[in-house]
């Protein structure tokens, strides 16, 4: 079982099922690679409930129905579009930009319910640095998916660097696997994204100082200070990064749609303000 | 010593010239210069106290009525300061002095004093016009009293009034000029600074290259001729877009190396970065995005002593 081998290699040969690999891959060969489903589901959320323990493989999986371990027509829609709501339009992709931004970094935390004692975890695990004089947390990081876990000695946990909401819960079951194994009474209640980034390009260069001017009271361009232009969406409330290279960084998102929202917002705007 | 002043003062009854009452009335001790009516005599002088210069022996001029009045920026400065005993009688027995008590006079404005004292200061190392710090004065009390950015340290909102008040006035300071004056990192003052733009829902025109050509090519000690030609190379090089994404303080940096390179005052990359506060390795990036061409970004009579061809290729 490659449950122990968690410990000494806390990653186990488990390939996190990805939004991409969903599509192709039934998702009981995670479940039985990593068998995450100990963690009793106390969850507020109703992701992991509404499945029944056998199938929950630790995906992330809102209002997901019965038939989801086969491929849905329906969510061949395109690549790292949302799978989970059917009840969301899928933005399609023939309208409007035909860019989808793609999402870099989501912070999301858990409450492991337990205080821990943060020195026997960092003398424990692998890859886990604790330096109390500097930050009062551990850092433990994991290869796969490749993200990093603050763990702090209440038993909160915040869990950044994961690319999809799926691989963010993951990967937080993963840490909170972790700390349990090495006997702690880990549960995993509360898991709540708090924060998603995501980038694209709209291939053409801009013109920030044009933006800037129509766009005042949004807007924020300081060329000493960053080379970018701050423009604060109101609806949705989403801070975007624009460059003259016309890559646009998307972030303070709370879901995946406010990210595309915004982005789909911004793009006539920044056509209009081509460089010739 | 004729000064104008309105009749029209701060309190009723208002003092208007019984014919006209629109007229703006001379405060004038000879004669005013329209139809002479004399409208008051018991005029209160707010100027600063007049100075009794004798030739007789040098005892203290008695007259002290204080301070010129600044009513715009303080709260009316009507508060009586006891200053610290001369004499031997202003100590008590055990030698302590007495009336020490001269510290908290208008204590809901002394940090906005101490903060005006910090931007006199400021301003005076870099040897800023009064105009602007008259301009940074106003806007700190503007912050001050919103209290919007009241848990900031006053030096940082400071710093960043007085870069807001050069911007305002049309001759930028670049952050790093106004951190050599100020105690607060660039990054403190660039945060105060989108705050208080924010809090105060003003905006401020984007920098361009021309702003500091006078100011590094003087430090620098460039002819005008060689400042001129900067200038034009810098401008023409945002237009043209060779420099897309640059700051325009480097681009500015870059525009003067070429064009002292040009003429017979060479300077090198690590000079012009000092006085612009650039690295040398940002003016060279510029500085190859502008050299391939150079030839069409030079002024038209301009006199180069060393050819287009033979500029220092980096």
């Amino acid at each position: 079982m490659d449950e122990d081998s968690a410990l000494d290699d806390p990653i186990a040969n488990v390939s996190g099922p990805s939004y991409l690999s969903s599509l192709s891959q039934p998702e009981k060969d995670v479940g039985k690679d990593l068998d995450l489903s100990f963690l009793p589901e106390e969850t507020s959320g109703n992701y992991a409930s509404n499945a029944n323990v056998t199938q929950d493989s630790g995906v992330f999986d809102a209002c997901r129905q019965e038939e989801s371990a086969e491929t849905d027509p329906k969510k061949v829609a395109m690549p790292g579009a949302s799978t989970f709501c059917p009840m969301t339009p899928v933005i399609p992709v023939a309208e409007s930009s035909g860019i989808i931004p793609m999402l870099q970094n989501i912070v999301s935390t858990v409450n492991l319910a337990c205080p821990l004692d943060l020195k026997s975890i960092a003398l424990q695990a692998r890859n886990a640095e604790y330096n109390p004089k500097r930050f009062d947390a551990v850092i433990m990081r994991i290869l796969e998916p490749r993200t990093t876990a603050l763990i702090f000695s209440s038993g909160k946990m915040v869990c950044t660097g994961a690319k999809s909401e799926e691989l963010c819960h993951l990967a937080a079951r993963k840490f909170a696997r972790v700390v349990q194994k090495l006997g702690f009474p880990a549960k995993f209640l509360d898991f709540k994204i708090h924060n998603m980034v995501g980038s694209c390009d709209v291939c053409f260069p801009i013109r920030l100082e044009g933006l800037l001017l129509d766009h005042q009271q949004f807007s924020s361009y300081v060329p000493e200070l960053f080379p970018g232009l701050i423009y604060r969406m109101v609806k949705p409330r989403i801070v975007l990064m624009i460059f003259v290279s016309g890559k646009v960084v998307l972030t303070g998102a709370r879901e995946r749609r406010e990210i595309y929202e915004a982005f789909e917002n911004i793009y006539p705007i920044l056509k209009g303000f081509r460089k010739q | 010593m004729a000064s104008t002043g309105r009749g029209d003062g701060l309190a009723l009854p208002k003092v208007q010239c019984p014919n006209r009452p629109d007229a703006m009335l001379v405060e004038d001790y000879r004669a005013g210069p329209e139809c002479g009516l004399v409208v008051g005599d018991r005029m209160i002088d707010v100027g600063s106290e007049w100075r009794t210069f004798t030739n007789e022996k040098a005892t203290k001029d008695p007259s002290r009525v204080g301070d010129a009045q600044n009513p715009l920026l303080n709260g009316g400065d009507l508060t009586t300061m006891i200053s610290k005993g001369t004499g031997a009688a202003s100590f008590d027995e055990f030698g302590n002095s007495k009336y020490q008590n001269r510290r908290t006079m208008s204590s809901s404005d002394r940090a906005m004093l101490n903060a005006f004292k910090e931007i006199t200061t400021m301003a005076d190392r870099i040897n800023l016009p009064r105009n602007i710090t008259d301009r940074t004065n106003k806007l700190f009390k503007q912050v001050y009293e919103q209290k919007s950015l009241k848990g900031r340290a006053n030096d940082a909102i400071a710093s960043a009034c007085l870069y807001i008040a050069c911007r305002q006035e049309g001759v930028p300071r670049t952050f790093k000029e106004i951190c050599a004056v100020s105690r607060i990192s660039k990054k403190e003052i660039g945060r105060c600074f989108k705050l208080i733009l924010k809090a105060l829902e003003t905006s401020v025109d984007l920098i361009t290259t021309g702003d500091f050509m006078s100011r590094f090519c003087s430090n620098l000690g460039l002819p005008k001729q060689v400042q001129m030609a900067a200038t034009y190379i810098a401008r023409n090089a945002v237009e043209q877009d060779l420099v897309p994404g640059r700051s325009p303080i480097s681009v500015a940096a870059a525009a003067i190396y070429m064009a002292s390179q040009a003429s017979a005052e060479k300077k090198t990359q690590k000079e012009i970065g000092d006085i612009a506060g650039v690295a040398d390795v940002t003016i060279r990036q510029s500085y190859r995005l502008i050299y391939p061409r150079a030839a069409d970004l030079f002024p038209p009579d301009f006199k180069f002593d060393t050819p287009v061809d033979k500029l220092p290729q980096l």
